[in-house]
Parts: C-alpha cells; structure tokens; sequence
C-alpha cells in the first residue's frame, strides 16, 4: 500500500488515467459495434489495432519519409502528418476490418456455424495477423518519430496537461460522438441499428446484410485505427505484441459497460483507465490485472449485464 | 461436392508438401558434418531475444564455413518460444540427436532449467549466451547445471552489484527506486541489486510492472513522490525504452540505469536520443559493432539483412566460436567436447580469455562493463 | 456436409456386443503403443523433427487431449464458456511442486490433493460466475486464469517468476519406473487417467446430470422451467471440469520438475478451447482427434522454424472455415432440433 503518492499526484494519475480510458474506448468500439449486430466477440480485433500502430508508423516513416530521430514538426506540415497517419490507420485497420470479416466470419455465418466456431476462427485469424507482422517487423519494436513536440499547456493540481494527452481526450470525445450519432441518425447507423434487433426481420426489410455486416466491421476497425494512431502518437513505440494486453483491457471495458453498448463501452473505458492507474499506484503495477479483474466480477455480480446493459439498439431508448 | 473435395485435396498436398519438405531436409546430411544445436525462442511473445541470438550463431558459422574447414558445422535450430513447457518438448529431442556435439543456448533461464534434466542424462554440452539465473551454475542449488552447463554471461551475483555501483557512482545522497519486469531475468537481477542498493544508498520504493505493459505513467507518479533521484530499471530494451520516454516526458531529471537487458543499439533508438541520453548501463556483453571489425559488420548485415545487432549478439557469436575452435581442433564427439570446453582456453572476438571454472561460470570474466549513452550511440566507459 | 460422428455411430449400432468389445480393446492397445511408432518403421513418418516424439506424446499431446476432455464437460456438455481453463492446470501443478518439494509425500498421494484444490477453486470461482451467462462468464474465467497466473508471479511460496525447482518424479507402480528420458510411463499413466474421464463422461451423459446440462445448454430458461436445478448443475459440471484440470497439472509438474507461472498464460486455455471446438464441440471422440491434431501440428512442423504458428493459424482458419461444426460433430439429430427451434 502506497498512499502516499495520492498527495502529490492524485490528479495526475486522474488525468493519465483518462487518456489510457480514450484508447481503451476507441479500441473496444472494434468489440462493441460488432457484438452488437453479430452477438459474437471479435477476437481479432486485438491485432487490427496491433496493425494500425504499425500502420501509423509506416506513414510518418514510410511514406512521409520523416527520420526515426527527425526533429518536431510545426504548422502546417504537423497538422498534415498527424491527420495523414491518422486517416491511414483508420483507413488500414477499416479495410482489415472487413477483410477479418471475410475470411473468419462470412462463411461460418453463410453455414449457420455455432458462436464458439467464430470465437476459434477469429482466434486463428489474429494468430495469423500476429505471425505475419512478427515476420515482416524481425520481431522488433519499431518507433515513430516524435513529430509533435510534447509542449505542456501548464500544470494544474499537479496534473500535467500536456498536448498529446489533450489531444487523445478531445479527439476521443468527438469520434465517440460522431460515431454515436451515426448510428442513431443515419440511414445506414439505422440499419445496424435494425439488424442489432432482429437479423430476419431486417432482411425482410430489403436490409443488405452482408452488407451491413461488413459496414459493422469497418467502422469498428475505423475506431480501433484511430486508438492505433493516438497510441503510437503518445507512446512512441510499438512492437507485433502489443495487441493482447490493450485489446485484453478493451474487452473488459465493453463488458464493463454491456457489451454492444456504445455508451456503456464510453464510460467502461474511463473508469478502467482510471482504475488502472489508481490500482498501480497504491497496490503496485504486479497487481493492476488482479484489481480489474476483481472489480470486474464485483460489478458484473452486482449488475450482471453490465453497468448499462446491453445491445447497440438500446443507446437510444 | 466437387468443390469440396478438390478443397480436401488442396489440403491434404499442401499437408505431403511439408512433410515431405521435412523428409529430404532429414535425409540430407552430408560426409564430414557435424551439428551444432541452437535453442532460443524464435516466435511467440519474446522471439525477439532469440531471433538477434540466431543472426550472431549463423554469422559465426558462416565465417567458420568459409574457411573451407574439414569439418562442416550445421545449426540444428530448436524453437522454445523461451518458454520452459516448450523447453521440455524440445530438449529430450535434441538430446537423442546423436550428431549434435554441442548446444548453444538455451536463451533463457526458466527454458534451461526445464532444458537440464534432458541434457544432462545424455551428456550434451551447452553454452549459454543469456541465460543469467545465479541457481544454474550455484554448487548449492537444487538442481544446477554441473557438468554440463556453461555460460557466457555474467550471472545475476556478478552484475546486481555492479549495476547498483554504476548506478549511485557519483551522486550525493542517493535515493533508489527500483523497478523490475516480473520476469525471471528482471526479476533475479532485481534480487541481487537490491542488497547492494541497501549498502550503499536509500531505496526510494520499488514496483514491479509486468512486461509489455504500455503505460508507465503512474510509476512515473510514483518515482516523482518518492523523490528518488536514481531509477535502476530490471527488464528488457523495448519496456526500458518506454520507460525512460516516460520518465523524462513526466520531468524526471535524475539518472536512469538499467542491467544487460538493455544494453543494445535499438535502445536509445527506441527511446529516442533525448530520452535516453545519459543512461547508465552495465552488461558483460559488449555490443557488437564496437568489438566487430568494419568488414564483420558488412559481412553481418549482409548475412542478416540486420545493421544495429540486438541484445547477447556478441555473447552467441562468441559462444558459437567456442565450439567451433574445439571443432577446429579436431572434436567430433559429445565427451570430446565436454573435455575441450572444461580444459580449453578461448579468446572472445573482444580480445578476451574465456575459461570456464567448475560449475560452469566465466573464470575472472565476471568483469562488468559499465556503459552509456551519448547522443543515441552507446560509449563503453569503463569496467563497472 | 459429411457427418463422420454419425456414419461412425450408425456402424457401431450394428455391431455385436463382443465385436464391440474386441474394437476397443484393439484401439486402446494400438494407442497404448503409440510411443514406439516413432522408431517402427513403416509409421515412422509420425516422428517429430528436432523436438522428441515421445516428449510430444505426452505434452502437448496426451496432455491436451486430457484437458480436452474435461474442457468439454464444461464448455460441450453444459454450455459454459470458460476461458481459463488453465487456472486449473496451474492449480493441480503449484499443488505438485509446492507439496512435492515441501512434504515427503509422492506423486500418487498428492494427486487428490491437487484434484481437490482444483475443485476447490472451481467452486470458489463457480458459485459467484455461474449466475452470469455467455460472454460474461467468458471474461470473468478470463479474469480468473490471469489473476491465478498473477498470484503464483507475485507469491513468494510459489518462487514468484523463477518457479518451483526440482519437482519430484513419480515413484515406480507396479514395477514400472518413472525415468526422466523415458517417457513411455507418463504416456500410460495419462492414458489410463483418459480412459477413465472418458468412461466418467459417458456415465453422466446418460444419467440425470447429463441431461441437466443437456438441458442448460440448451436452453437455460427452459431447463429451469422444468425444474432442473441450475446452479448446483452448473458447478458440478464446473468443477468435475476443474478435477481433470488439476489432475493433469499434478502429472505434468510431476514429469517437468519444475514449473514456472509462463506456463500456464492465457494461450494455452485458448488453445485447448480451441482443440475442443477443431475437434467437435461436444463429442469425446472429436475432442480427441482434436486435441491430438493441434497439440501435434505445430512439433511436426518444426523445420519451418520461423513461420510455425503462422502455418498453425492458417491451418486452423482454414479448417474452421471448411467445418465450422469441428471434424466430427455433435450427433445431427441435435442439430435438427436446434433448427426447429429456431
């Protein structure tokens, strides 16, 4: 037990913790959009984000041809490096994310195969998403050049409120909410929406489903790109096994919340960020994972779907 | 119908396809070879140890293999995933290849512990390059590696201490805290640094943070509470990497030390030259671009497509020489070579003598080098 | 789709009682003599490169195929996902290394010992989990197989990372000695510990608990409509599963000397879970070719050192693809009525 750190670095740890919940939020949209239309757990999802850091990497460095040691940039050439990685990783992980779909779920689905049959191919396909990167990297951790310099808007109460861990908030926020109202507002978020309730039902509406399906996955591996993008933009660095820690964390984060709830998944993800941080602090980073785990089955026995229950189609009930 | 059955045959070719690969490659072995064996982990989580490890093996032979030597050397490459489970899959088939004169490896101490009992009934040789646990070569352990077992890496006992001097060396009123991975490599130099920290200076506090953790804020946190000015850090590169960014991003001054783990040429690169500028380190593992001749260095990367070697590249390559000078001298035996490691004298590509002692430890090679960082290259500064 | 768990039932139905029994004894004793294939010429294609053939029979493969088998009680029989299964594996191990080196008492003696802790614990777990359904279950036994792995990392009795050192070997039975290079005995002894789990599920399944679980997994609202006793069904085939965990961690310590919490991650529950499903979700035969295929696969291609597990994780995409349903499946005559109820 160690209180004493609370003292002097209680909002720090307040603050940090809810930039880490941001990329656990992102990361666990990838889970929740697809549990919500399929009911089925996309383990894959873990090492989609494990490409988009990659991928963030490959644009700065690849192709934007900035040196591993290059110096920070400014104006206008920042704004358009960071939104060009950015939209790449979306971009990678959303392709990747219909891609998984093809090969791990259409034809199980097209057979009527049981959900553990899905849970065992999406397994196999972040087997071969993981060994094909190792391969590709020689196992290396690859690093992103530091681009933004990591000025500090000041400290307060002893949090440091620096621009990448604004950044992360404040864009975690907005494409949470974008992506809130996409699928409440929209023709096609209603549609999602629509096949969350009830597969037969909307076929015999005219939906696509495959269609709609696929949809599903690409905007979930949007989101789980732009985690991948602000991951490697505050940490620097990423290595092929960096997928099941954060996508372990995201998983308990869309059941802390119901899984396929999109708001339960929002607040799910702060307070395990915040946990997190609290529980190494005081108990010590060895046992952070025993916290959450404990705290996890504490609240599921307490609310057993969750905190606000499940189902995309309930976000707006 | 069809379809699935031309799908049926596709897999079942592609399945006659491998093991057939496998019977040719089996049924290969020419007049005049003999086998070295190399066990480290090449996939799964903590491939990349093993996969640095294996271009320092296949450098060494193919230098050896150009002489045009009587004797012909071949790797037997065993994958163990660095893990004892898989350890003790591998080892009793290694053991029972009656061409294998020698062992290189295992990488790591829990897969050699597993690796010991297979080994040992069959009387194979071994060298480790990073196997550090102080247990496999102590007279007193439950189970050690006598005779068998050799190293060349300086064990936990040797570099704690070393690491804990390098570290405070200069500092007024030093105040460590310490961090290990929770492995049993960082965990074990953390053992045997803590004692000497104790000595010498004030331990701040001390955590543990599971490998492949991304976020080190709220050690950060910690490490700023407690006032330390010294962190020594017990782990590998990539965490340590991460950690130091970490460190200086939350405005920690003081210094950042860290054991043999570390100590390679993707380190500062990963942590950025800033980050890790100043970085105590300490490994009896020099890194091999500074002992290596220039035309080794064009010769490496050309073998393995590699220009700034990994971690223990230097301890494998030189483990690697070590046998292949018995060979050299005519060894084609397990005994013979048995005979030539625990009599023989060798010379590391540092310069270097290497003698084993009894139970297999570097006589007097304890010598931990103390190193730093200065603008992203690591400078040797002296011994620790 | 080719059903080969029926077509295999329709001819076992018509056999005599004595040709049936001749079968079994045969297939036993061919299996029992697996260990000598390696070096017999004709099926010697079975042999494993670099790794030893042997070795492999017993971990991974008998191993697995063990685990297997009490992995289906909980996830085929009753429907329940467990995730962590490992927990119990490491559980029955710990119990092996702490007891063997701490105690004068020797393997068989300990074995109970690790069956119970490893029910204990199933029970622990079972009684808060088992209210929660699906995929909450599945993260919370999650959960548990990482906070079990975490414990014995942190713990000091448990030697924290390095492990525990020299486990003993089992004594001689029956004048058959436990050799380190000879693991021709483990073999047995496992076997032997199989048939009896497999005889064990077999009398379930035609008895009341197995038509409880029958009925929870289901239907669980149906089933206790009817009167079945959830909970209580629940955690019996909980920790019935937990036994066979432990009972094989007990072994498995007991034939490595020595163990280390690195071997009991997240991946080898994965990795059972998926022999089950691979094999046939349900089916003890399919869990065994299941089992015996991914727990073989993966030494048989060491030569291809550096794309291993990816050729393992496209063989398992590809299968999965081709047979959702695993190799051979649960009897078609539940799939129909699945169907109907749909």
């Amino acid at each position: 037990m160690n209180l004493q750190v609370l003292e002097s670095q209680f909002w720090s740890l307040c603050l940090q913790g809810l930039a880490l919940g941001f990329i656990y939020v992102l990361i666990s949209l990838g889970y929740t959009m697809v549990y919500g239309v399929l009911r089925l757990i996309n383990f894959a999802n873990s090492e989609v984000f494990m490409v988009g850091t990659f991928a963030t990497v490959v644009a700065q460095v690849g192709i934007l041809q900035n040196q591993t040691d290059a110096q920070p940039l400014n104006g206008f050439r920042l704004i358009y490096t960071l939104t060009f990685a950015l939209v790449f990783s979306m971009l990678i992980c959303g392709f990747l994310g219909i891609l998984v779909e093809l090969v791990a779920y259409r034809r199980l689905r097209a057979l009527g195969a049981k959900p553990l049959g899905f849970l065992i191919s999406a397994i196999a396909t972040s087997i071969v998403l993981l060994e094909t990167t190792r391969i590709l990297t020689f196992s290396r951790p690859q690093t992103s050049p530091r681009l933004l310099d990591k000025w500090s808007f000041g400290e307060f109460a002893g949090a440091n409120f620096r621009i990448d861990t604004v950044m992360v908030i404040i864009s975690g926020i907005v494409i949470f909410f974008t992506l809130d109202r996409f699928v409440t507002k929209t023709r096609l978020g209603k549609a999602i929406r629509a096949v969350s309730m009830s597969e037969e039902i909307s076929k015999l509406m005219g939906i696509n489903l495959n269609r709609v399906v696929s949809l599903t996955f690409f905007i979930g591996g949007l989101t789980t790109g732009a985690a991948a993008f602000f991951y490697t933009t505050v940490y620097e660095t990423t290595q092929f096994n960096v997928g099941f820690n954060l996508g372990l964390a995201a998983f308990t984060t869309a059941v802390l919340g119901g899984i396929g709830n999109l708001r339960g998944a929002f607040y799910g993800g702060l307070f395990l960020g915040v946990l997190e941080q609290f529980a190494s602090a005081i108990l010590g980073s060895q046992w952070k994972s025993v916290t959450v785990f404990t705290v996890l089955v504490l609240v599921l026995l307490l609310k057993p779907n969750g905190i606000f229950g499940e189902a995309v189609q309930q976000t707006r009930t | 119908m069809n379809k699935k059955i031309q799908r049926s045959l596709a897999v079942v070719s592609a399945a006659t396809l491998l093991f057939g690969v496998s019977a040719v490659s089996s049924a290969g072995a020419a007049q005049k070879t003999v086998y070295l064996a190399f066990q480290a982990p090449l996939t799964g989580a903590n491939a990349l140890t093993g996969q640095d490890e294996l271009t320092a093996a296949r450098f060494a032979l193919s230098e050896y293999n150009a002489t045009n030597p009587s004797v012909k050397v071949e790797l037997v490459i065993a994958d163990d995933q660095g893990l004892a489970e898989v350890a003790a899959v591998v080892a009793p088939g290694i053991a029972a290849n009656k061409k294998v004169i020698g062992l290189i490896g295992p990488a790591f101490s829990g897969a050699t512990q597993a690796s010991l009992p297979a080994y040992k009934a069959t009387g194979l040789p071994m060298i480790s390059m990073s196997a550090t646990r102080v247990s496999l070569t102590d007279k007193k352990a439950p189970v050690n590696g006598f005779p068998i077992f050799k190293r060349v890496v300086a064990n936990d006992k040797f570099q704690g201490p070393a690491l804990a001097r390098y570290a405070i060396k200069g500092v007024s009123s030093p105040s460590v805290y310490l961090v290990d991975d929770k492995t049993a490599y960082g965990k074990g130099l953390a053992d045997y640094t803590k004692p000497s920290i104790v000595k010498d200076a004030k331990i701040a506090g001390s955590d543990s943070v599971p490998e492949n953790t991304s976020d080190y804020t709220s050690v950060v946190a910690k490490v700023k509470a407690s006032g330390a000015n010294v962190v020594i850090y017990c782990g590998y590169a990539p965490d340590a990497a991460k950690f130091v960014k970490a460190l200086r991003d939350g405005g920690y001054t003081g210094i950042f030390a860290a054991g043999d783990g570390v100590l390679k040429a993707t380190f500062p690169n990963n942590a950025g030259n800033t980050a890790a500028e100043g970085a105590r380190l300490t490994a009896a593992d020099v890194p091999f671009e500074d002992v290596a001749t220039a035309a080794q260095m064009v010769a490496y990367t050309k073998l393995t497509g590699i220009s700034k070697p990994g971690t223990y590249v230097t301890s494998t390559y030189n483990a690697t020489n070590i046998f292949l000078t018995c060979i050299k001298q005519g060894v084609t035996t397990r005994p013979g070579m048995q005979n030539c490691l625990t009599a023989g004298s060798f010379k590391g590509i540092a310069g270097d003598t290497i003698k084993f002692d009894r139970y297999g430890d570097i006589i007097g090679g304890a010598a931990v080098g103390a190193f730093t960082i200065k603008a992203g290259k690591i400078v040797y500064v002296a011994v620790a | 789709m080719i059903n080969l768990r029926d077509k295999g039932a329709s001819v076992w139905e018509n056999w005599s009682p004595p040709a049936r029994s001749s079968f079994v004894l045969i297939v036993i004793t061919l299996v029992a003599l697996l260990p000598y294939a390696g070096d017999f010429g004709p099926t010697s294609f079975l042999n494993t490169p670099i790794s030893s053939y042997q070795a492999v029979l017993v971990y991974p493969i008998a191993l697995f195929v063990l685990m297997g088998l009490g992995l289906n009680i909980v996830v085929g029989k009753s429907g329940l996902l467990d995730l962590g299964y490992v927990a119990f594996f490491a559980i029955g191990a710990y119990t092996m290394g702490i007891m063997g080196t701490m105690t004068s008492l020797n393997t068989w003696e300990i074995l109970p010992f690790g069956i119970f802790f490893a029910m204990l614990a199933g029970l622990l777990l079972g009684l808060p989990a088992l209210r929660l359904r699906g995929d909450y279950l599945a993260i919370v036994t999650l959960g548990f197989g990482e906070i079990v792995r975490i414990i014995a990392l942190n713990l000091e009795v448990t030697g924290g990372p390095n492990g525990v050192v020299g486990v003993p070997t089992p004594p001689p039975i029956l004048g058959q000695k436990f050799e380190l290079d000879d693991h021709k005995a483990y073999f047995w002894v496992i076997l032997i510990m199989i048939l009896l789990v497999i005889w064990m599920v077999r009398r379930f399944t035609v008895r009341r608990p197995g038509r409880a679980w029958e009925a929870i997994r289901q239907d669980e609202d149906v089933a206790a409509l009817m009167g079945v006793n959830l909970l209580i069904y629940k955690l019996w085939s909980f920790t019935i599963g937990a036994a066979v965990g432990g009972a094989g961690g007990v072994i498995y310590a007991s034939k490595t000397m020595f163990i280390a919490p690195d071997m009991f991650t997240f991946n080898t529950s994965i990795l059972v879970l998926a022999c089950i499903v691979f094999g046939g979700l349900g089916n003890i035969w399919g869990v065994i070719l299941g089992a015996s295929i991914l727990a073989y696969l993966p030494e048989r291609i060491r030569f291809i050192s550096n794309a291993r597990q990816l050729v393992f994780g496209l063989v398992l995409l590809i299968i999965m693809n081709v047979r959702p349903d695993g190799l051979l499946p649960r009897k078609k005559r539940e799939k129909i009525l699945q169907k109907a109820v749909k």
